[in-house]
């Protein structure tokens, strides 16, 4: 028995492989690699060392499958470049030898040593050794991880029933999913639906809309929902569990939508369709078109709100008996696989900038107030009249980027349509009424799509007038109400006093001001305009950094027509692929629990990102919900029992990487740790940039800086580090949503902690640096050379007895 | 949909409410108040004048206000108020 357990240990028995990699003269350029190996195989558990000219080369890959098996290896470092290149290469490598891949660890000598230590040979190949230690410490505490499968439901919810969820909805119900369209207002259609016509092409917008709406009524695998609102969003990728609130219509199916009932309906009201330009009754239908064509009762201001039947006019009307006061509101629960958002957006309101007389002034209209007067089906049928006096203006001035590139507005981004949808609306007007006279004040056009240049120079050549210059001021004739529009021609520099019998604000997309009802139901993240956040700008971006959600439309950004229906496809097609496969591996980074330590305080519950922890107080246990967890860590960082770590990033490795970067003259260096999306790529940046920065920095690799445990920087501390460096994503860009904010909190502790204890607070520096600012990392590590320079022997101790407790811990 | 009415309807003329003429039967009320606290609109309150049965009977405030819902005529236990739409200014339908 006790010969099985020996036997047993001595298989557990770390035994190590180290690879040094040259990558031809890449790193043996600057770094003694064999140097580098000889010193690896002095390390504990290292059994085999060697350096090689290329370990990614399949020969490379070969030798270390042989080697596995030859000597037995269940631990591999290879040093060579970033992880974030080649980890998934020699994961497989080892996979293929039969080696667990999270049995795998890489240092990274090229990115981070070899490249930014281009003429220093001794310093490099010293940090090359420190970063090989910290790897093959790490690696002698790796255990294997098996990744859970999660099974995906193959339904599917699109959130908005504009053009994008109408796209998104029609792609995946054409897949075969089933899919669930939930719109709160009484009809799907969206912005499209008011638009007249669409740039480039002028084609009409409802004519080539309404077809696709009619679709979705009638799709067999679309069910609608409208007049509806998602209420709340439980569980996680492939398992969301929906609650929609269904408002009731107070019409049944049964609507032929002859409407006799609007003809009887005693209430009379403005149109919120066409912006208010045209009444509608109590009972009604937005517009001709509408998806479904069920009529509606508003009961904000039917005369039965109160639950009398005081009038009955419309139920007596009706000959299907269609009208219905009973109906009450529903709650439908549904589950479903992945999330469509395409939510939209708002437009600008221009009556907070006083100067343009918006809602003061009758004839200064917005582009959308416009679009439903130009449009044969709105108000005017078609006659662009103004407000005043009805009269064909003959004179019309456009403003542009009202409540776009405007620090004045709150809006200093630029709305991507307006430019385009005035050209587009001064070429409608010319075609109606050739003799208008046309003025467009502009910023700069921006007409950068697919023949949009073409309608600029059409627009050009119909004698539009462009002025750039906005005006600053528009002044109103009180009799004639024909406007005054006061600015500098920035071109000509000279100042123009311009009259015109109508003025129309170009304004811009805004974030809809329920965004974060949204952003809070479905854990999401936002820009700091106020739209949806992608997980990635350029390679992912119609996926939320949450598992199973998408974005279609301007949700995500402002975008017109055409680019809303390329990403509705696209985040169809993203959704699809998770549902086709019907399941999903999460990586084994999840948190592990030790449930014997936990006190039930709940704070890594309140921390995590992802709502992934639930906690049981009565029988004080901590559930991780594993395919929800994102793999962030903070849960483990916040957790002060040790009841809580990270799974490939447990607190016993980060520290055996500390201790490995301490062991030898720890009061000239420096303890950084980097996120893995963008400070740690933002220093691989640096090396591909070849950046030079002194070699006192050795980066420790967490997934997110949220990790980062406070007893990691006691503990570089209290094993005399001369400086700790935390580094993570800019707020508002955490891959994990928002769990850099805890790296905050957790720094402003360890400040005041250090202050309050008379050390200098420098020693700890805090980065947010993107994956595109190498140039900030290395600057960062540049100045901080001064401070480890600075650092005095007694400041040092001081800080190792402050901070000693901390080696007290595992 | 979320944007701020800042311009009344266009055909807000056209679409006029149809005019309501109250007819009052003032003997015939018992004075029980019903139209008045009923009345959607608010049309009605209590008159200064004392009628045959000694009891103040409704009077209207504010004609315009009325949109002929007849609730007042189908809740009257005296039968003493009905209304009608005025005949000469008929509503022009859009």
């Amino acid at each position: 028995m006790a010969e099985n357990q020996k036997q047993q240990e001595k298989e557990d028995e770390p035994r190590i492989g180290v690879y040094v990699c040259h990558c031809g003269l890449n790193i043996a350029g600057s770094v003694d690699c064999a140097e580098v190996a000889k010193f690896a195989s002095t390390l504990p558990h290292v059994v085999l060392s060697q350096d090689n000219r290329y370990t990614c080369s399949d020969q490379g890959q070969e030798g270390i499958k042989k080697d596995i098996k030859e000597h037995k290896l269940n631990r591999v470092v290879v040093a060579s470049c970033s992880p974030r290149l080649h980890e998934p290469t020699f994961r497989k490598t080892c996979e293929d030898a039969g080696l667990n891949k999270y049995l795998f660890e890489m240092a990274n000598i090229r990115e981070h040593c070899s490249w930014v230590h281009l003429y220093d040979r001794k310093a490099g190949t010293e940090k090359a050794k420190d970063l090989v230690k910290m790897a093959v410490a790490k690696a002698s505490l790796l255990q294997p991880a098996e990744e859970i499968e999660v099974p995906i439901a193959r339904r599917a919810l699109v959130i908005g029933g504009g053009v994008a969820g109408i796209q998104a909805a029609l792609d995946l119900a054409d897949t075969g999913y089933r899919v669930y369209l939930v719109e709160k207002e009484p009809s799907i259609g969206g912005m499209m639906a008011r638009i007249d016509k669409t740039f480039p092409t002028m084609d009409c917008s409802i004519c080539i809309l309404a077809p696709k709406m009619s679709d979705v009524g009638h799709h067999p695998n679309i069910d609608l929902l409208t007049n509806s609102e998602v209420s709340e969003v439980k569980g996680y990728i492939g398992n969301f569990h929906v609650k929609v609130l269904r408002k009731p219509r107070y019409v049944t199916k049964d609507c032929s939508a002859c409407g006799e009932c609007t003809k009887v309906c005693p209430i009379i009201t403005a149109n919120e369709f066409d912006v208010g330009l045209a009444t509608r009754h109590g009972i009604y239908t937005p517009f001709a078109q509408a998806v479904p064509s069920t009529y509606i009762i508003d009961m904000n201001l039917c005369l039965n709100k109160d639950g009398v039947v005081v009038c009955d006019k419309c139920i007596k009307a009706c000959e299907r008996q269609a009208v219905n006061f009973e109906m009450k509101p529903q709650t439908e629960e549904i589950e479903v696989g992945t999330i469509v958002v395409a939510t939209g957006a708002d437009v600008f309101d221009p009556s907070i900038l006083p100067d343009y007389g918006f809602g003061k002034f009758p004839n200064v209209i917005t582009s959308l107030e416009f679009e439903r007067l130009i449009n044969a089906g709105g108000p005017s049928g078609g006659h662009l009249i103004r407000p005043s006096d009805e009269e064909i203006p003959k004179r019309v001035a456009f403003i542009q980027c009202v409540g776009s590139r405007s620090e004045k507005s709150g809006k200093p981004y630029c709305s991507n349509v307006c430019c385009m949808n005035t050209i587009k609306d001064s070429l409608l007007i010319k075609e109606h009424w050739p003799d208008t006279e046309i003025y467009v004040f502009y910023v700069d056009i921006r007409a950068y799509g697919k023949g949009f240049e073409d309608l600029y120079k059409r627009a050009k050549k119909q004698g539009v007038v462009f002025i750039r210059g906005l005006p600053a001021e528009i002044r109103e004739n009180k009799r004639t109400h024909d406007l005054w529009l006061i600015g500098e021609n920035t071109l000509k520099r000279e100042i123009y006093k311009t009259s015109a019998n109508m003025v129309i604000l170009s304004i811009g997309l805004e974030a809809r001001k329920d965004s974060e009802m949204i952003q809070r139901l479905l854990t999401l993240s936002r820009n700091q305009d106020g739209f949806f956040l992608e997980a990635h700008p350029k390679l992912r971006p119609v996926d939320a950094a949450t598992g199973g959600i998408f974005f279609a439309g301007c949700a995500e950004s402002p975008k017109d027509i055409k680019d809303s229906v390329t990403q509705a496809s696209a985040a169809a097609a993203r959704a699809g692929i998770l549902m086709a496969k019907g399941k999903v591996t999460v990586e084994a980074i999840t948190p592990i629990t030790f449930p014997e330590k936990c006190k039930a305080c709940g704070l890594c519950v309140k921390v995590c990102p992802y709502n992934a922890l639930t906690l049981d107080k009565d029988k004080k246990k901590v559930t991780v919900i594993e395919a929800a967890c994102g793999g962030c860590g903070t849960c483990a960082a916040e957790c002060a029992f040790g009841a809580l770590t990270q799974s490939h990033f447990t607190d016993e490795q980060i520290i055996a990487q500390i201790d490995a970067i301490t062991e030898k003259d720890a009061d000239k260096k420096t303890v950084a740790f980097c996120c893995n999306w963008c400070s740690y790529a933002g220093a691989d940046f640096a090396g591909v940039s070849r950046m030079q920065y002194p070699a006192h920095a050795r980066i420790i690799r967490t997934m997110c800086s949220g990790r980062v445990s406070t007893k990691f920087i006691e503990r570089a501390f209290a094993r005399g580090a001369a400086a700790v460096l935390v580094s993570g994503c800019h707020i508002g860009d955490c891959h994990y949503i928002n769990a850099n904010l805890q790296t905050q909190k957790r720094v402003d502790r360890m400040w005041k902690k250090m202050e309050q204890n008379g050390l200098n607070k420098e020693r700890l520096q805090l980065l947010w640096a993107s994956a595109a600012e190498g140039e900030k990392f290395a600057t960062k590590i540049r100045d901080m050379q001064s401070i480890v320079e600075k650092v005095k022997p007694e400041e040092i101790e001081k800080a190792r007895q402050v901070f000693a407790k901390a080696l007290e811990d595992n | 949909m979320p944007e701020k009415i800042r311009h009344p309807p266009i055909d807000k003329e056209k679409v006029q409410q149809a005019q309501a003429e109250i007819h009052l039967l003032k003997d015939q009320c018992k004075g029980c108040g019903y139209c008045i606290e009923y009345c959607p609109r608010k049309v009605l309150e209590e008159s200064e004048e004392i009628n045959a049965r000694g009891v103040r009977p409704p009077k209207v405030v504010d004609n315009s206000k009325c949109i002929i819902c007849s609730f007042c005529t189908a809740i009257c236990p005296d039968f003493a108020i009905f209304v009608e739409e005025k005949p000469t200014r008929k509503t022009k339908e859009v």
